[in-house]
């Protein structure tokens, strides 16, 4: 019986806890992952990205790609805009003498820009390594005329929602249903082709782009932090590993080569890109991952050349030196990653315990937490950060709260078990000694009592006194069912209140009080009482009211010849009544048994109840506390 | 007393032997049952639905468990509550831990008389004669004074001051005719009024609660 209650409270208490503690913070995993399934945390996760590529530790300058930025001092050396096709003829003939791998030309030449068009077009036909641009999406811009097929990429690059480029097009259907190869793919693949690395379809993805190991991971509409990407399906693209670092590239001026001034080994078997960095001609992308090299450069603003140049290096590093190149989970993982964190969270309440704990672990958690996640991503995985750490901080902020709530709520109990423990401990003294006590005094008083008397009283007062402790330690500590009425007479709280009530008369009846003695009969009436609702605290407060009532017809009742004690039921209220007919107190004086009162007042406050105590006439004393089960505070 | 039942319960074979012996002795044409423990009592009475009950307090739940004075008391609480004119005789070395029940005692109708272990044998077959005849019986130290219930001092006050008889009594109470016999039991009881040969009852309890002021 007792172990079938306990684990049952066990289970109880255990439930309890997952009811007011997991569940929320399952509800708040659930949450966030229907959050990010609809896209809602999109732009946090793209901007997480961001900022943590921008973290990366620098790297070094990329020795196999020099970029020929024409600013806006070049422009104002020219004088013209578009920099006429002379201009570029002469930049790229210089540049040869100097035999570079691969030149890539990162400025539209579809129109003629006089003077010196012919000795470009001349060039476009006879130079292998010279890579030129288009674009193919609206509006469209035509390749330069005289450049083979073979020898033209797609410079489109497409920008996120929110305005900043991650992705990097590699390949697409143009509007002849043609499928071209952007610049990056176009120079790369020359610069690699020649070490023996060609352009192959991917091994673990058949649809991938891949240079001998290095397979450039293809981004699908929910790869990584992306919800419903739009994007033909027939696209290839990848994510763009920016180079980190404030140096990623040699960058030097269209001046600076035709004058010579630019060594040779800074070109020689290098990609070279030619690129407009000039802010008037605008050729700029968004991004906060890395900033521009270019002279005066703005915040978060990259110029296309720059961009082209971290595309073509992250494809060159990959291949040559395994550089990671940017690359997400599958999305199971990643839920499970996020679940993973969630329950960590909720486990951090759940063994952690106390409120400094919790935070502790929390930021303990939090830390290592972002620490893998940029150790990963420096690794090239990027992982879902954001509706972790979101879960982590919602969760732990919960259970703290929850905790600091515990605390307070302990602190209160705490503090009502010592004003428990205080109650019982003066209610034993009370009932107890200070009885025998008062009635001594008030027999030395009117000095009729020997002192052998005396002496006897005063001993059964030594017992009484030294009976306390116990009585006090078997109620409060132990739990124990029993009303304690001395000490060797325990009632056992367990059975019906109108016999332990019946009890408690009984004794207390036989106790050594003065006017009990004149007492010739008792009229009683013990009938089964409604307890529901009374709890053992209730039942044993009860039964300490009864022999304090009785107590008080035994100190103050003058003359009592007879005593009425009802316990019963009548009319719906479940009745205490004690009534003699002595003489009784001075209701004008100040009650004695204040302490006495002060029990019976917060009976009738817990009970929700009546108490009175009154004169009856002719003479006599009616105490009488009566309450209705249904008006019972359930917690008090 | 041709066809009286009896139920002995006791938890040593020892003293139910005895008790058996004697109560046959004296009503050879009695039907006696026994049990062991209160479970097999429990059935026991039901199943009999017997006159006179003789009843040890300390005893075990199932034959072969511990005697606890609890478990006897349990018992006589079932039986009080479910058998409200069943004839009870209590044995037992402690009629102390019988106050509790007090209160069920004095509402019981059927007769009630405990019987202390030590008391002679003539003694014990008094108290059974008297609970077969519904008397109620408890001793001295299990009361706490002149204890008694407002009805029984109506009974009192209505036959002795207005001369009453149990009929109108019962009418002027409206109560049953037998339960305000059964309220004289109980008030003869708490003022010691016993079955005494060449005694009326009624007048001793006259005498007794002029004695005590009960009535005036």
């Amino acid at each position: 019986m007792r172990t079938g209650q306990g684990i049952w409270a066990v289970l109880q208490r255990e439930l309890q806890l997952w009811r007011s503690g997991a569940l929320p913070g399952l509800a708040v995993i659930g949450l966030v992952v229907a959050l990010r399934l609809v896209g809602g945390l999109q732009m946090l996760e793209w901007f997480a990205l961001d900022y943590l590529l921008r973290l990366r530790p620098p790297e070094p300058t990329d020795e196999h790609i020099l970029i020929v930025g024409i600013d806006e001092d070049d422009i104002q050396a020219v004088g013209q805009y578009p920099i006429p096709d002379g201009e570029l003829a002469d930049l790229i003939q210089t540049l040869n003498q100097s035999e570079p791998a691969v030149i890539g030309l990162d400025i539209f030449r579809d129109l003629p820009q006089e003077p010196g068009h012919q000795q470009l077009a001349d060039l476009f036909r006879t130079t292998p390594n010279l890579i030129g641009i288009e674009r193919i999406f609206p509006r469209t811009i035509a390749p330069p005329p005289a450049l083979p097929t073979e020898q033209v990429g797609f410079a489109d690059l497409q920008s996120d929602p929110d305005g900043k480029l991650r992705r990097n097009l590699l390949g697409a259907y143009d509007a002849q249903e043609e499928f071209s190869f952007s610049l990056a793919i176009r120079v790369a693949g020359k610069f690699l082709g020649d070490r023996n690395l060609p352009l192959e379809s991917g091994l673990r993805d058949p649809y991938a782009l891949r240079f001998g190991k290095a397979e450039l991971p293809r981004i699908q509409p929910n790869t990584g932090g992306y919800r419903n990407l739009e994007k033909p399906t027939d696209e290839v693209d990848t994510f763009i590993n920016y180079r980190s670092g404030g140096h990623p590239f040699e960058m030097v001026s269209l001046r600076a080569v035709l004058a010579g001034e630019v060594p040779d080994e800074l070109v020689r078997d290098r990609i070279v890109l030619i690129g407009v960095v000039a802010p008037s001609v605008k050729d700029i992308i968004n991004t906060v991952a890395v900033s521009s090299t270019a002279p005066n450069p703005a915040p978060g603003i990259v110029y296309g050349v720059e961009v082209q140049a971290h595309a073509i290096s992250q494809i060159v590093q990959a291949a040559l030196y395994q550089r990671p190149l940017l690359n997400s989970w599958g999305e199971s993982w990643e839920y499970l990653w996020i679940a993973a964190w969630g329950i960590l969270g909720i486990s951090l309440g759940r063994f952690l315990g106390t409120p400094w704990r919790v935070v502790a672990g929390l930021s303990v958690s939090c830390a290592v937490f972002l620490g893998l996640s940029y150790w990963l991503l420096v690794m090239g995985w990027w992982v879902p950060l954001v509706p972790p750490l979101m879960i982590l901080l919602v969760n732990g902020a919960g259970i703290t709260t929850a905790l600091f709530y515990r605390y307070q709520q302990d602190l209160k109990q705490q503090l009502r078990d010592r004003q428990y423990v205080i109650d019982h401990t003066f209610n034993a003294i009370h009932n107890g000694p200070l009885q025998t006590l008062s009635l001594l005094l008030r027999k030395t008083h009117s000095g009729d009592l020997e002192l052998p008397q005396i002496e006897a009283r005063l001993k059964d007062l030594n017992q009484e006194l030294r009976a306390v402790y116990e009585l006090v330690r078997q109620e409060v500590l132990t739990r124990d069912e029993n009303l304690h009425l001395a000490e060797d007479q325990a009632i056992a709280l367990s059975e019906s209140l109108d016999e332990v009530l019946y009890e408690v008369y009984s004794y207390t009846l036989k106790r050594e009080f003065d006017y009990f003695k004149t007492l010739k009969f008792s009229v009683t009436t013990f009938e089964p009482l409604d307890t529901t609702g009374l709890t053992l605290e209730h039942k044993r407060n009860l039964g300490r009211f009864l022999e304090e009532s009785l107590c008080n017809v035994g100190k103050y009742a003058a003359g009592a010849t007879r005593l009425d004690v009802t316990c019963k039921q009548e009319e719906g209220w479940n009745v205490i009544r004690v009534m003699d007919n002595g003489k009784g107190f001075d209701p004008t004086q100040p009650t004695t048994g204040g302490r006495g009162t002060q029990l019976a007042k917060n009976l009738e406050q817990q009970l929700g109840g009546q108490f009175r105590r009154e004169f009856v006439k002719p003479k006599g004393t009616l105490c009488e506390l009566k309450w209705k089960a249904a008006k019972i505070k359930s917690h008090s | 007393m041709a066809g009286l039942k009896i139920v002995v319960v006791d938890d040593h074979e020892l003293v139910l032997d005895s008790t058996v012996t004697v109560l046959q002795r004296q009503y050879p044409d009695a039907k006696i049952s026994t049990a062991q423990a209160t479970a097999t009592a429990l059935t026991l009475i039901e199943q009999t639905q017997p006159d006179l009950v003789v009843v040890d307090l300390a005893l075990p739940e199932q034959s072969g468990q511990v005697s606890r004075t609890e478990t006897g008391l349990q018992l006589l609480r079932t039986l009080l509550q479910r058998f409200p004119t069943l004839n009870i005789v209590v044995q037992s070395a402690n009629a102390k831990s019988l106050v509790r029940l007090k209160p069920s005692i004095n509402t019981h109708e059927g007769g009630f008389t405990i019987a202390e272990k030590s008391l002679p044998l003539k003694e014990m077959l008094t108290k059974v004669d008297w609970a077969i005849q519904g008397v109620v019986y408890t001793p001295r130290e299990m009361r706490t004074g002149l204890e008694i219930k407002p009805e029984w001092l109506e009974v009192l006050r209505l036959a002795f001051q207005e001369g009453l008889q149990d009929k109108a009594i019962a009418e002027r109470m409206r109560v049953a005719e037998r339960t305000v016999r059964h309220y004289w039991t109980q008030v003869q009881d708490a003022l010691g009024v016993y079955p005494d040969a060449g005694k009326n009852n009624r007048i001793q309890t006259e005498i007794r609660a002029r004695e005590e002021g009960l009535i005036d």
